[in-house]
């Protein structure tokens, strides 16, 4: 069989559990919308400390949402494969004559497809309520490249997590994994203004650079340019390929 | 003690011993709020420079009670999920079957939520004084803090349960994780109300929690113009007495139409 159409069918299954169960990928696109608006409410007097990059904190925060929405969406399909895999239906999978790494391409790519929905969401809201989109064309093929990038890494990571506890009461793990990640980075504000132990966590952690790639769409002070968009690239392909391993070396080991 | 006494305790102790019994549920509850109030205590302690911000000893300290209002919405919140769980896999009816006063069931949950939120608040106080925090309200004020949480779960708890008995869906009651989230930060949960986006500042009167959350504040910096601990009070009691008022109701409506 081969390998093409074995991944497209494998996507368009986990398409359809968006497609046919109701309401499926509400909270998925409502909670970073929420929280984009709360820490926006709460916090958006930062743009008046010197060195902030914006006087916009909407325009600052639009992104790291976007990024949020797809990181869950990307982690869901950890939480589904763990599902297939306690209830049987992957050791079927298993048994097919395709090389296991389609197995995962396709509901990773499924994760991708979904996670459009909430940063596209997220980034539609924060436009509206007055986010700026000061890196025109260019600053959004940006963003949209972060958010498919962190869902990839994301859904890499939950597939490792899955294959590795094999239940869905791993789940949460998945979830927190992405919510350290996005958080411990320049999440609220720029380095520069950052204190403590966060200020050296921010520097190592890929995700600031992903961020900083996907900040070039609204982000006035980081305006779209190779500089700004090679770090994030470099991170998302070390991101991805660190994960990926993982994951695959756990396919693997499901097989012994 | 008489014998609704002992059921409340009973179904008290149970629904703790699920909580520590699940490692899933313990990490939303007492992982989640640590991470947010490590991440925000650092990424934007740089606020205390800003014009307007109440001069404080620890910022840590400052955004501690908005962790402490987001342990006690999960805790009331985890409360009605696991509600809701018991009515999906049966184990409700088999409790409506006992010949035991069906408020207590309600009562038995929410003393349940009241420990867990106890814990909770104890434990953020504790792991916030290890990396710095002081609360120059002492003894007491830890106490009365840790008190107006549990309330205030209760009051959480009261309406989720409500939602549970009404529609018996775990689904239903997962999702509305992030809602809770809206109540949390329509708040001045981690920063001075007068610096909150207008829109939030309009709005933040009319959420209870606003008046919590200052009163934890006041309450652990000892200076009631950051919260008045009697606001503070009344707004956690009148929640609780309501959602539990609604959750007995929700109880009632369900055995109706069973």
């Amino acid at each position: 069989m081969s390998a093409l159409p074995v991944a497209l069918v494998l996507w368009r299954r986990s398409l359809n559990e968006v497609l046919r169960v109701r309401g499926a990928l509400l909270p998925a696109t409502i909670a970073p919308v929420v929280f984009m608006l709360g820490i926006s409410g709460q916090f958006g007097r930062l743009t008046g400390l010197e060195g902030f990059p914006t006087d916009s904190y909407l325009s600052w925060i639009v992104p790291l949402s976007c990024l949020q929405g797809a990181g869950f969406a990307g982690a869901a399909t950890g939480s589904n494969l763990a599902r297939d895999i306690e209830q049987g239906w992957f050791d079927r999978l298993l048994v097919a004559p395709v090389p296991r790494p389609l197995l995962v391409i396709g509901p990773i790519l499924g994760g991708v497809t979904r996670s459009l929905v909430p940063a596209s969401v997220v980034l539609i809201v924060g436009l509206a309520l007055g986010a700026e989109l000061t890196g025109g064309v260019p600053g959004l093929i940006a963003l949209y490249v972060a958010c498919i990038g962190f869902c990839t890494a994301a859904g890499l990571w939950g597939v490792f997590m899955a294959v590795t506890f094999r239940t869905q009461q791993a789940g949460p793990l998945m979830q927190q994994g992405v919510f350290l990640a996005v958080f411990l980075s320049t999440a609220y504000t720029p380095e520069v203004l950052l204190r403590g132990w966060l200020e050296g966590v921010a520097e190592y952690n890929p995700v600031t650079y992903v961020l900083e790639l996907a900040r070039q769409a609204t982000v006035s002070g980081i305006e779209p340019s190779f500089a700004h968009t090679w770090p994030g690239l470099l991170a998302l392909t070390g991101m991805c390929a660190a994960l990926g391993a993982l994951a695959l070396t756990g396919l693997r080991r499901m097989d012994r | 003690m008489s014998r609704e006494g002992r059921v409340v305790l009973a179904l008290g102790r149970r629904a703790l011993s699920v909580q520590f019994r699940r490692a899933q549920l313990l990490l939303p509850t007492f992982v989640l709020p640590l991470m947010l109030l490590a991440v925000i205590a650092s990424g934007t302690s740089a606020a205390q420079g800003l014009r307007g911000f109440p001069d404080v000893a620890s910022y840590l300290a400052f955004v501690l009670p908005g962790t402490i209002i987001q342990g006690a919405l999960l805790a009331g919140l985890t409360s009605g999920i696991a509600l809701a769980a018991d009515i999906e896999f049966g184990f409700f009816d088999r409790l409506l079957a006992a010949p035991v006063r069906r408020t207590s069931l309600v009562i038995g949950r929410q003393a349940g939520t009241l420990g867990l939120s106890m814990l909770q608040s104890a434990f953020f106080l504790a792991v916030a004084f290890a990396f710095g925090a002081r609360y120059p309200g002492g003894l007491g004020g830890m106490l009365a803090a840790v008190a107006l949480a549990a309330i205030t779960a209760i009051g959480i708890g009261g309406l989720a349960s409500a939602i549970a008995l009404r529609t018996g869906s775990l689904s239903l009651l997962q999702s509305i994780f992030p809602f809770v989230f809206v109540l949390l930060f329509t708040a001045p949960a981690f920063f001075p109300r007068d610096l909150l986006a207008p829109a939030l500042r309009d709005v933040a009167p009319y959420n209870p929690l606003t008046y919590v959350v200052e009163a934890v504040r006041g309450l652990l910096q000892d200076d009631a113009g950051l919260g008045d601990p009697l606001e503070g009070l009344l707004a956690a009691v009148l929640l609780a007495v309501a959602t539990t008022a609604l959750a007995t109701l929700a109880l009632k409506e369900r055995l109706r139409t069973l």
